[in-house]
């Protein structure tokens, strides 16, 4: 116990072990730091992942899909009902997506839903723009564009139903803060019928000189991933410069139940945007459009079609999207719904398919969300592992430190020593004295670490603010590349637990041979001279 | 020493009574804290023997030597060696607290700071106790070593050149403070090299070229019907 006693003394009468509190201290705050923002990072894409996804996803593995889908979406409701809450079928696609009044080209991800359903099997619809601030008015099916207008006493008001939802939405809305910010800034106009504008707003709509209204011809509404059809600014804010309502065109390319193209040309469909989707993942939101299901099957010819023979295909999806029960176990539902596919196969579907519908159906598997994100949490997981690796291998540097700066305490204590050894101490009391000098430095620097870690980490983006207010080259944090609005500022109390953990045992394991030295000194030598 | 062996002592024997006062007596380099180094067991023999109460000490394992070292002997050094992060207080108490662990500690604690605020009273310093060493004296050092050597009560308390460092003046002030605790029956082993202070021992044991040359112990007093021929060792 003495060890402790004397060690705690040394501590904070020798400034010399300061340096070597400082190094802990640096290192647990820089390990604590990066494991923090890594890990956040993680966790956020973890979180946005399962919310794309339904909890279980019946995929077809290929672009022409299979068919029976309907009939399974019945065995599955009759035979699993305490294990499937809801069920929704999807289509999935690549074309080219183009928006006339911007003049912007590009590939996307297409995907054929039933909007009313697949908001029920994952969190798709909290990252609708428009339907958050006008709820119950995004809809894919057939609209014209809302265009602003003038009321009797000159000022802009948009048509009533939208005005009616906002009020819906102001009265549910528990953040003052957010109703504040949109009072400011309710919505930005552009002139019809070519809304070309490149003004900022958070909601934009068309205008004109009469009342408020509906113009144009009845199109299926479309909604577009935030970055596919907004400029994302470096503050992590869009740009909208699009209207709501205003046309886009999709080029589809129709495959045949083999795959193969059908050789009639690409199927151009006009569309209205109806309302952009934020996943906070930059590979969806920059790639990613949503139409209805029911047209694109048809676009795309995977809706029944008659053969030559009059008689006609099944229809196809790409993927069936199942929501489970409350407290269902994610691993466990996947295992029956595949069962169930079994079973279904053996005992229903009928035994004269043809050889494509075949191949179709044994290519069907059933996977977790976890499953089907599985590559892309796990390049973030390895960066993870990587960064923290490589961090803490820097951290060695420390408990190099600490042999360094106790080899020196050693050096300038043998006089101590010489004295504990002639009033009784073992060599090993020694030893263990400097052991316990060098745990003590540990603890304070942990606990130091510790704390700047978790005040750097909790106002991290204070920080990256005002260091970009500083010289905007500082923002090193970049939401226009990185997808989420902030840098994660969770600090878990395991990460700080293990890293105090570790960082008190490098620095005993540093103190090791000073503290051999130690229990070696010759005390005879030590005491001879003054 | 250095890079070659040099022999200090070439086969000294000595014993020494409990109670005695006894004085080595050497020029510098005769061997004499080499000697004492020995017999307090912080130094090894290359031959020979260093018995304590009919026990051999490096017959034993190295936690004996520890124990003796930590229960049997006091050291005095002649430059006090105090640890100087320690108060006065402290540096008394710490022999009885190094041989405590865990189980036991807060007690040890308790009882060696009332027994070291008990020896500081004797030694004149109980005012000076929560004094770091460097706020001290050399005289008041020397003190505060006394009282540290003798406060798990040792058998032996070995002084290196006690009085080496000092005035004479505070040096015989050292002195008497040893003489006072041999009277009440400590063994004292004093190392000097000046004859004033030899005086002062009721044994005196002459070390020259690591052999005892002289041990007054062996020398009788010669008394005749005249004056008294006290034999002086120089």
């Amino acid at each position: 116990m003495y060890k402790w006693f004397l060690a705690w003394r040394y501590l904070h009468t020798k400034l010399i072990a300061l340096f070597g509190v400082a190094s802990v201290t640096l290192c647990v705050a820089m390990v604590l730091v990066v494991l923090s923002v890594m890990g956040g990072f993680l966790d956020t894409v973890r979180n946005r992942s399962r919310g794309l996804h339904s909890e279980i996803v019946m995929d077809g593995g290929s672009m022409q899909g299979f068919p029976y889908y309907q009939e399974f979406e019945d065995y599955t409701r009759k035979h699993l009902p305490d294990v499937v809450r809801t069920v929704t079928p999807s289509i999935w696609t690549y074309g080219l997506f183009r928006a006339p009044a911007l003049q912007r080209t590009g590939p996307t991800r297409v995907l054929g839903i039933k909007l009313d359903e697949y908001v029920k099997v994952n969190t798709f619809g909290d990252g609708l723009h428009y339907e958050k601030y006008f709820p119950g008015t995004t809809t894919l099916g057939l609209q014209q564009m809302p265009v602003a207008g003038l009321a009797a006493d000159k000022s802009v008001v948009l048509p009533p139903d939208l005005a009616e939802a906002n009020e819906r939405w102001r009265e549910n809305e528990t953040d003052p803060k957010l109703i504040e910010r949109f009072d400011r800034d309710p919505f930005k106009t552009t002139p019809y019928p070519d809304p070309a504008s490149v003004s900022e707003g958070e909601r934009q709509f068309a205008m004109r000189l009469g009342p408020p209204g509906y113009e144009g011809p009845k199109r299926n509404g479309i909604i577009l991933g935030c970055d596919l059809i907004n400029y994302r600014r470096r503050d992590g804010n869009f740009d909208r410069t699009l209207a709501r309502g205003a046309d886009i065109i999709l080029t589809l390319m129709p495959l045949s139940p083999i795959g193969n193209p059908t050789g009639e040309p690409p199927a151009k469909v006009l569309l209205r945007y109806a309302d952009d989707s934020r996943t906070g993942i930059y590979e969806i939101d920059s790639m990613s459009a949503y139409v209805d299901f029911d047209l694109l099957q048809s676009v795309l010819a995977m809706d029944a079609q008659q053969r030559v023979d009059g008689s006609f295909t099944k229809p196809r999806i790409n993927q069936l999207l199942f929501g489970l029960q409350k407290g269902v176990d994610m691993n466990v539902a996947k295992e029956r719904i595949s069962r169930a596919w079994v079973d279904f196969l053996t005992n229903e579907v009928p035994s004269d398919l043809t050889s494509s519908e075949i191949t179709a159906l044994a290519n069907v598997h059933v996977y977790t969300w976890e499953d089907m994100q599985r590559d892309f949490i796990q390049a973030v997981e390895k960066e993870k592992v990587l960064v923290t690796i490589l961090f803490s291998l820097i951290s060695v540097v420390a408990v190099v430190l600490v042999g360094c700066i106790f080899y020196m305490i050693v050096e300038k204590k043998t006089k101590d020593i010489g004295i504990l050894k002639a009033v009784g101490a073992s060599g090993r009391g020694v030893a263990g004295l400097f052991i316990t000098y060098a745990a003590a430095v540990g603890i304070c620097g942990s606990i130091l670490g510790i704390v700047i870690g978790c005040l750097f980490v909790w106002n991290i983006n204070d920080i990256q603010d005002w260091l970009a207010w500083v010289n905007p080259n500082l923002r090193v944090w970049s939401p226009d590349i990185y997808s989420f609005d902030k840098i994660p500022e969770v600090v878990k109390q395991a990460d700080a637990l293990w890293i105090a953990t570790a960082a008190i045992i490098s620095s005993m394991i540093g103190s090791l041979i000073p503290a051999y030295a130690a229990a070696r000194v010759w005390p005879v030598k030590a005491l001879r001279y003054e | 020493m250095g890079r070659g062996r040099l022999k200090v002592l070439r086969g000294a024997s000595l014993s020494v009574k409990a109670g005695e006062f006894v004085v080595i007596m050497g020029a510098s380099g005769s061997g004499k804290s080499t000697l004492l180094h020995l017999l307090g067991a912080l130094d090894t023999p290359d031959r020979g023997e260093i018995e304590f109460r009919g026990r051999s000490l490096f017959e034993q394992p190295s936690s004996v030597r520890n124990d003796y070292r930590n229960h049997e002997v006091g050291f005095v050094f002649q430059f006090y060696h105090l640890l100087p992060e320690l108060n006065v207080l402290e540096n008394v108490a710490i022999p009885r607290l190094v041989s405590h662990g865990f189980f036991g500690w807060r007690s040890a604690k308790r009882t060696s700071f009332a027994d070291a605020r008990e020896l500081l009273d004797r030694v004149g310093l109980a005012e000076r106790a929560k004094h770091r060493p460097s706020e001290l004296s050399g005289g008041e050092m020397q003190r505060v070593a006394i009282a540290r050597a003798l406060l798990n009560r040792p058998a032996l308390l070995l002084a290196d050149e006690p009085t080496g460092n000092l005035d004479a003046r505070i040096g015989a002030e050292i002195l008497a403070l040893l003489r006072e605790f041999n009277r009440a029956g400590q063994t004292v082993v004093m190392v000097t090299h000046d004859a004033g202070v030899a005086e002062q021992a009721d044994r005196r044991v002459r070390l020259a070229d690591g052999v005892i040359q002289a041990d007054s112990r062996d020398r009788p007093h010669v008394r005749s019907g005249g004056p008294v021929k006290k034999e002086v060792i120089p």
